[in-house]
């Protein structure tokens, strides 16, 4: 199998904290990764390394071998990775299509001047975007809404028009921060279907910061544990599971040995 | 029953306030005169020992009172029994109390006038002959009373008037029945084939290009003067609208990119202090050239701040450019205060062409291309990044837009529509100067861009014509030029606050016709 996304001692510091400490993490191509952690583990922090919006002290990030340290995120975005916001930041006073259309950005290429002229490329181009656009949208479930103000969509709706938008990248690996915030049981359940469907029909790579432990159990193949920046556990959903450092970090120290076992039964 | 007691007093209090003050800045007398000009014979002889005037001035009284009195009888929360006696009382009360305020201040000014006080020397608008006109000729008693009737008699009426129309269910239900009648007329087989046909679109650019073409010919040397210092606000108005509607980077200096254009035109083709005389076509490119390069020269260090940094930043940046162009140092290169005299017209195979209407049609010509382009960029990929800069700079990063690239294209952009503006201005007054480049009209800029309509260009256009056209057109009342602006931003803000044409968007999911959606008036913020 082929590596997609390989950190190697990532450490980001910001004054005195380590907020990201020598992590190294490996994710299969077409997997679905899921990284969780305490409130304040360094998992948001992580996806900013990752996506190039924090250059990291020390360590490095390569991508397909490829290494990303020193990138913009511009740049990150080109070569094929995107993300979306754990609480949703659309381009709300954009209409849905035109928030899409935003993001295949970095995958057409019309120049101001060719704008202006509207040479056939560009036109041609553009119809196509627009086209891809409408894919997309009919992809994500919300044929019909392409021309409403992105905020004048319900809450589920605007997380997957994010998804959408992060699409429009054709990204190769995606990272999701929190997809199911804010969401009640059915409709994290609807959107755990959405992400295997993201993956196996689009082949691509997920990496998943969640909370919502249901989702992360049910969907990942691998789950990597934070605390205070340092990975401290990584392996199946059932390893981690039983694994006493991960449910320390979670509830404190000397829980671990009473919980072991009701632990193992997802809630 | 006490809740509309205090509606009318509120309303009374009000309008008697405002009816004093507008007699104190003189405002008054004037809409006196004004009227008599407007309608009627100024120096038609006097009725009843009333002048034209005053007769105007009391029917502009008048309808402040029926103002006053309908306000006061508005209907009060949760009101349902016997709308008559609410009504009454409530346009009763306020017109007693704005009676009562006015008739004090008549009493007032009229004793003071008598014992010649001159008040004139702190209140500068309340001439003794604007007191006498207030007082409609007569003692200070006599024009309290008068005035202490009118008020009452007017409310009262405005009362009575406000309940004829069944306080505004008459108005909700002219408006229901004027969009189902627009509604069924947009439904007509005709209508909708004339509508949908791409043909018609072109007939309509042609309708107005005639007019376009006409309308100078028609006007005199006034109103093309008018019509093309509009024109120049319109090209100055699509230029920021990029920089703030579009890209979201609100630039306070862009006079800078104006004066530049100026400057340009004035030294490349003025016999001094350059002597270089060149042809004004060789000096109006190179003009926007400049101004564009400025604006990356400027933009490169500046672009990395965001909001209100950026605006004080540009904001220096535009009063370096006048300051430097007023200093002493540069006397001998630009003129300095004196400014640059016989600047060159533009010439077609030889013949100049200085008059009036040849110069409107070359700024119409301007405006057209610029109107084009920047709705060709705003519908491409480099305005939709602009947008998505605008709504979140952090996110348009993260879906791969470089955003220190798309920012200086917008800045370098909207200097070079700027640029384009200021050589016009330059060439069309055949004089420039520092004066012509004040802090001010940065502002009115901002202000077109914002009252029109943000991001939008038929807003820029209204906006223009609103802040630039309107105040010509209202020339008699250029003493409260500023007043009227202050009271039409706050009415602005409170009712319209996306401007007076909000920015719309394409649909784009079904078809690819021009249909557009009206953003919710909120859309100003995100």
């Amino acid at each position: 199998m082929t590596i997609a996304l390989e950190t190697r001692s990532l450490t980001k510091l910001f004054g005195g904290l380590t907020a990201v400490d020598s992590v190294d993490l490996a994710i299969e191509e077409h997997a679905i990764f899921s990284v969780i952690g305490p409130n304040g583990a360094g998992k948001t922090t992580f996806y900013n390394c990752i996506t190039g919006f924090y250059e990291p002290e020390a360590g490095d990030i390569l991508f397909f071998g490829e290494s990303l340290v020193g990138l913009s995120p511009d740049q990150v975005t080109y070569r094929g990775i995107s993300r979306t916001y754990q609480n949703i930041r659309l381009f709300a006073n954009m209409s849905a299509i035109e928030n899409i259309l935003v993001g295949e950005h970095s995958r057409i290429k019309g120049s101001w001047v060719e704008a202006i002229l509207h040479t056939p490329r560009v036109v041609k181009e553009e119809k196509q975007a627009v086209e891809k656009a409408r894919e997309l949208l009919n992809f994500v479930g919300l044929v019909g809404l392409g021309d409403q103000l992105a905020r004048n969509l319900p809450y589920g709706a605007q997380r997957r028009l994010e998804i959408a938008r992060a699409l429009g990248s054709q990204p190769r690996l995606l990272l999701l921060d929190e997809p199911t915030a804010g969401m009640n049981p059915h409709e994290s359940t609807d959107m755990m279907h959405f992400i295997r469907r993201l993956r196996d029909e689009l082949k691509i790579t997920i990496l998943l910061i969640e909370h919502d432990m249901r989702v992360v159990m049910g969907i990942s193949e691998r789950i990597a544990v934070l605390d205070y920046g340092a990975k401290i556990a990584e392996g199946t959903p059932a390893e981690i599971q039983g694994n006493p450092r991960v449910i320390e970090a979670y509830l404190g120290s000397g829980a671990a040995s009473g919980l072991t076992n009701s632990a193992s039964q997802p809630a | 029953m006490k809740k509309q007691l205090r509606l009318g007093l509120n309303a009374g209090f009000t309008f008697g306030i405002v009816t004093i003050f507008l007699f104190l800045i003189g405002f008054t007398g004037t809409s006196g005169d004004l009227l008599a000009d407007l309608f009627s014979n100024k120096n038609a002889a006097p009725f009843f020992g009333l002048t034209p005037q005053m007769i105007n001035m009391i029917i502009f009284l008048a309808l402040v009172g029926l103002w006053a009195g309908s306000y006061g009888s508005r209907k009060s929360k949760g009101q349902t029994d016997d709308p008559w006696a609410p009504a009454l009382i409530g346009g009763l009360t306020a017109g007693l109390v704005h009676g009562v305020l006015v008739g004090l201040l008549a009493l007032l000014v009229g004793t003071l006038n008598l014992n010649n006080v001159p008040i004139n020397m702190y209140l500068a608008a309340v001439l003794p002959a604007a007191i006498k006109m207030f007082l409609l000729g007569g003692s200070p008693v006599q024009g309290a009373i008068f005035h202490l009737i009118l008020f009452t008699l007017t409310g009262f009426l405005g009362g009575l008037l406000s309940r004829g129309v069944a306080r505004g269910s008459w108005r909700v239900r002219a408006e229901a029945n004027w969009k189902n009648n627009w509604d069924g007329f947009n439904q007509k087989p005709f209508i909708k084939q004339v509508r949908g046909n791409p043909a018609t679109r072109y007939v309509v650019y042609g309708v107005l290009l005639v007019l376009v073409f006409l309308v100078p010919l028609v006007a005199g040397q006034y109103w093309n003067y008018t019509i093309g210092t509009v024109c120049i606000y319109v090209l100055l108005g699509l230029g920021l609208n990029i920089v703030v509607g579009l890209a979201g980077l609100l630039d306070l200096g862009y006079v800078a990119f104006f004066a530049i254009g100026a400057y340009t035109m004035a030294l490349l083709t003025a016999p001094a202090p350059q002597h270089l005389m060149w042809s004004f076509w060789i000096a109006l490119p190179i003009g926007v050239v400049l101004a564009a390069l400025t604006g990356l020269l400027l933009g490169a260090p500046v672009l990395r701040l965001r909001g209100d940094y950026l605006a004080i930043v540009t904001l220096g940046f535009g009063e370096i450019i006048r300051l430097l162009s007023t200093s002493d140092a540069m006397t001998s290169f630009s003129g300095g205060p004196k400014g640059v005299p016989s600047i060159a017209g533009p010439t077609i195979f030889g013949k100049p062409f200085n008059s009036g209407a040849d110069f409107v049609y070359l700024i119409f010509l301007a405006a057209i291309l610029i109107i084009f382009v920047t709705n060709r960029l705003q519908n491409s990929r480099v305005g939709r990044a602009w947008e998505a800069m605008r709504e979140d700079e952090t996110v348009s990063r993260a879906m791969g837009i470089n955003t220190l690239t798309q920012k200086l294209l917008a800045f370098a952009i909207g200097a070079a529509f700027a640029g384009l503006g200021g050589a016009l201005f330059a060439s069309r007054n055949q004089f420039t100067g520092p004066e012509d480049f004040t802090f001010m009209v940065s502002v009115n800029v901002v202000a077109v861009v914002i009252v029109g309509g943000m991001g939008n260009i038929p807003g820029v256009i209204a906006g223009a014509l609103v802040l630039k056209g309107l105040p010509e057109v209202l020339r008699e009342l250029q003493d409260y030029r500023v007043m009227v602006f202050g009271a039409l931003l706050v009415v602005m803000m409170l009712w319209r606050p996306a401007g007076i044409i909000p920015s719309s968007r394409r649909k784009m999911e079904v078809g690819t016709d021009a249909g557009v959606t009206e953003t919710p008036k909120e859309g100003s913020e995100k």
